[in-house]
């Protein structure tokens, strides 16, 4: 006898399906580029943050996370972008003008200062992570207000 | 933008999930709706309409009086 008291669980709409998809595979790939660049940095996992390091990487490590890299991003945008409602292509858009923004104030400022000998060497991958943050923040926040 | 998207979903006893999936869309996005956080699209405006079988300025209102432009 089935429990009439909770509503029965309605099955998920061609459309989530593709969107938890495409969350799954970008969660997937990234995880396996983290733990094996992670793993692949010499001096092993225990070392640095292997992201925000420039640390020298094997050859084969950087030609496989190469291809993942650009193959599992385009399979996972492809399916995101053909998943998403009005409400959150809005929330992307706004998100990733936000991270664009970062990166174009933090770029070229802290390049000029690093030439004047006023900072270090601009570092790209501290300027791409900071993008991603603010993408992220901003679409959490237009997606989940 | 006003809209009377939670009545019209209230007198259907809908939830926010039943509407959502409904129109394809995400909870959020009715959430959003519902609370004026966003102006839907003119595709899902239209959509919203037809499902609840009115014109879409009877669902929305952009507070315009009428008279001369």
């Amino acid at each position: 006898m089935s429990d009439v008291s909770k509503p029965a669980k309605r099955p998920m709409s061609p459309r989530r399906k593709r969107y938890f998809s495409a969350l799954v595979l970008a969660g997937v790939f990234g995880g396996i580029l983290g733990g094996w660049m992670q793993a692949a940095q010499r001096g092993g996992p225990a070392s640095d943050l292997a992201i925000l390091s420039n640390a020298p990487l094997p050859a084969n490590f950087a030609i496989g996370a190469s291809i993942i890299w650009v193959v599992g991003m385009a399979i996972s945008l492809f399916i995101y972008h053909r998943a998403v409602d009005d409400h959150e292509e809005r929330a992307y858009l706004w998100a990733g003008t936000a991270g664009w923004y970062t990166i174009s104030l933090a770029a070229p400022t802290w390049w000029v200062l690093a030439r004047a000998g006023l900072a270090p060497p601009a570092d790209s991958m501290l300027i791409f992570v900071g993008g991603l943050v603010v993408n992220l923040v901003v679409w959490l926040w237009l997606k989940y207000r | 933008m006003e809209n009377r998207l939670k009545v019209l979903r209230a007198m259907r006893n809908w939830s926010q999930a039943e509407l959502a999936d409904r129109l394809d869309v995400s909870r959020q996005a009715v959430n959003a709706i519902e609370t004026g956080k966003y102006d839907p699209s003119l595709p899902l405006a239209f959509k919203l309409a037809r499902l609840f079988e009115m014109k879409i300025e009877e669902i929305f209102d952009d507070g315009f009086e009428g008279g001369d432009q």
